[in-house]
């Protein structure tokens, strides 16, 4: 996570100095990447085309939001797209590209490390309303509340999805913008949080989810933001035949998210963009994180995204894969 | 005069309103916050500004059934649903959810004939509103001339003061409210006559020019640019409190089955796929812009009023930060 002792200015000063200069060449056409939002917790997606447009670039500890997932529909549209990828992101590029939904040849990576996104409930929690009272300093928040200065783990306020990232340095890229940093999850106990909160019977399963799912409000945010969605048409929105009904009924809730995410077992890339983008707080990560732990405790050590040659694992056939049909 | 009731209490009082019929309050759903009926025990929040979805599904629920029918050989039967709605009351509702009501009553109550479904439950629902003690960051309802503290609309007024709520009936139905609690309420302390002012930031906003510039503005770049980053989600339609399309569908098959609505978005490329295959806005460019010129210019020039309220829910829960108010600004309604 030490940046080379780069502050986050410095760090925007250095990627901004880089992309311009492919963008003014004409090296891209488009440069996917954050610009500051509306809260200062915030930062939005920014598609540059001008040097104008790159002074609103941004690198900071706001820009949650996965780039890869605009690449195909940028890809129609553009000649050649730059895109700068965290660890997810290029996780979701190799998604993308396994899955032929874009051209490798198209699209230039500027690899950024990502030090972890911060997640402003946290941060509001613990007394933070202003900019201004948050410092920054390698691995410590330094918060000013009217109780006085309290140094904390930066990873105490990091979003779940970013908590629990086993591979925030890119893992692909044409050139790396600032220096790789230091992992804070190892991948061998990446599912430990979910052993401890097994939940061994189908009944306890079937009530713990039907809890979260019945307040789901078919608003598809998760499907939209997922790189592993990747179907032209979806299921859920099938006209002929009628899949699944348009109401809000746990039935039909249940139905979508089961669906949801066995399509992307073995395929999802667990960058937790569902459960962010989800606008109720379901916890759509672990419901993914469980097949993927599943995934692996069947067919063996598999981590999505990490090799665009490794297929995964339900897109493969080998003869000791297990054939766990249950015997009558 | 104003009644007063201890927060230790409001427990007994969710109890007493709860005999009538439904309560709605807002409950948290892990770290979601609803209006749902209240049972026993329930997790009421009523801290929190503002609820995640807004309060319109107490009156345009998620989804919510016609009729049921039923065939028999050549006969079909019609049979009418269970009147769950009687005798409701809504409490916590914040001022920018009765104004949200109001724009939802102009297109479902003031019509003619009216919308039977929303009427039934808009007339057999009392409303009690809570004041804002303190505006979150998202909240811009000043812009509306919305006083966070006090609601119009609304059949008892609750404010916070000290550790209780103040209760000022507005209506009859009010007052039958305070009457039913009896003797849990209190006189109110001296010097809580009214919810102290509360007001909120605007974001540098002008409404000028707003809507009648928009007219030349359908052509606009400025679309080409707003809509790149939507993921075309319908979760800013579904938490808005002023966004109420919906969509007709049976569930049942051919003997039996119930017809029902339930919400739609204008987000969702199927809300406007014609049958054999036409779509009159084919791509997110143009749902996104009517989504926007519908709250901005649409239904301003139908009803006079634009079609927001400042609750300031799309600037909290787009997972890209794709709002209103950045699309006000974009469209050059910025002051600064």
């Amino acid at each position: 996570m030490a940046q080379d002792n780069l502050n986050r200015d410095q760090a925007t000063a250095r990627i901004r100095a880089a992309v311009t200069q492919d963008l003014l060449s004409g090296r891209i056409s488009l440069l996917l990447g954050w610009q500051k939002g509306l809260f200062w917790w915030r930062s939005r997606p920014l598609f540059a085309r001008s040097q104008q447009d790159l002074e609103r670039l941004v690198w900071d500890s706001f820009c949650a939001v996965n780039l890869s997932r605009y690449l195909p529909e940028e890809l129609s549209i553009e000649e050649r797209v730059g895109i700068l990828v965290k660890g997810c992101d290029a996780r979701a590029f190799h998604r993308l590209l396994q899955d032929r939904m874009l051209d490798r040849e198209r699209v230039l990576l500027y690899g950024l490390p990502c030090p972890g996104m911060l997640d402003y409930r946290l941060l509001a929690e613990a007394g933070v309303k202003e900019a201004e009272q948050m410092l920054e300093e390698g691995e410590e928040l330094v918060i000013q509340t009217g109780g006085g200065e309290e140094r904390r783990p930066r990873t105490d306020f990091l979003l779940e999805k970013c908590r629990l990232c086993p591979h925030p340095d890119p893992v692909v890229y044409d050139q790396l913008l600032l220096p790789p940093g230091e992992p804070w999850m190892d991948p061998a106990s990446r599912f430990q949080d979910l052993e401890a909160r097994e939940r061994p019977t189908p009944a306890e399963r079937y009530a713990y989810w039907s809890g979260e799912l019945q307040r789901c409000l078919s608003c598809y945010a998760c499907r939209q933001v997922c790189p592993a969605c990747s179907c032209r048409e979806c299921f859920a929105e099938q006209q002929e035949p009628r899949w699944l009904g348009k109401g809000a009924g746990l039935n039909e809730n249940m139905l979508f998210h089961i669906i949801r995410v066995y399509h992307g077992a073995g395929r999802c890339i667990e960058c937790g963009e569902c459960q962010r983008a989800c606008p109720v707080g379901i916890p759509l990560l672990e419901l993914s994180r469980r097949l993927a732990k599943d995934i692996e405790e069947l067919y063996g050590p598999y981590e999505a995204g990490m090799d665009p040659e490794a297929p995964p694992p339900l897109l493969t056939y080998r003869p000791e894969d297990p054939a766990a049909f249950p015997e009558k | 005069m104003i009644r007063y009731i201890q927060e230790s209490r409001l427990e007994e009082l969710f109890r007493i309103l709860s005999r009538r019929g439904p309560l709605y309050l807002p409950l948290a759903e892990g770290p979601s916050l609803s209006f749902r009926p209240w049972s026993e025990g329930a997790p009421v929040d009523l801290k929190t500004v503002n609820s995640t979805v807004s309060a319109k599904e107490i009156f345009l629920p998620r989804e919510e059934a016609y009729f049921c029918y039923r065939r028999a050989g050549r006969e079909l039967a019609l049979e009418p649903l269970e009147q769950e709605a009687a005798n409701a009351v809504a409490f916590g509702l914040r001022a920018c959810d009765l104004r949200g009501l109001e724009m939802l009553d102009r297109v479902f109550k003031d019509q003619d004939p009216p919308d039977g479904l929303y009427l039934r439950r808009r007339e057999q629902t009392a409303i009690v509103a809570l004041a804002c003690a303190e505006p979150a960051p998202y909240c811009f309802c000043s812009l509306f001339g919305i006083d966070p503290a006090r609601a119009g609309g609304a059949d008892l007024q609750a404010w916070w003061h000290g550790e209780g709520l103040c209760l000022k009936a507005l209506t009859a139905a009010g007052e039958e409210l305070l009457s039913s609690a009896g003797e849990l309420l209190h006189e109110g302390p001296a010097g809580a006559e009214e919810p102290p002012r509360v007001e909120t930031g605007n974001f540098g906003l002008k409404l000028e020019g707003l809507p009648a510039g928009l007219r030349e503005r359908f052509d606009d770049p400025v679309w080409e640019e707003l809509y790149r980053s939507c993921l075309g989600c319908g979760a800013c339609t579904y938490i808005c409190p002023t966004c109420y399309c919906f969509d007709l569908e049976d569930f049942g098959h051919q003997e039996k089955g119930e017809r029902y609505r339930c919400w739609d978005s204008c987000m969702f490329r199927e809300f406007t796929l014609m049958a054999g295959g036409h779509n009159p806005r084919p791509t997110r460019k143009e749902r996104v812009r009517n989504r926007f010129l519908h709250k901005l210019q649409y239904y301003p020039e139908r009803y006079g009023e634009i079609a927001c309220t400042g609750c300031g829910r799309c600037l909290r829960s787009c997972p890209v930060d794709l709002n209103i108010v950045q699309v006000i600004r974009a469209l050059g309604g910025e002051s600064r």
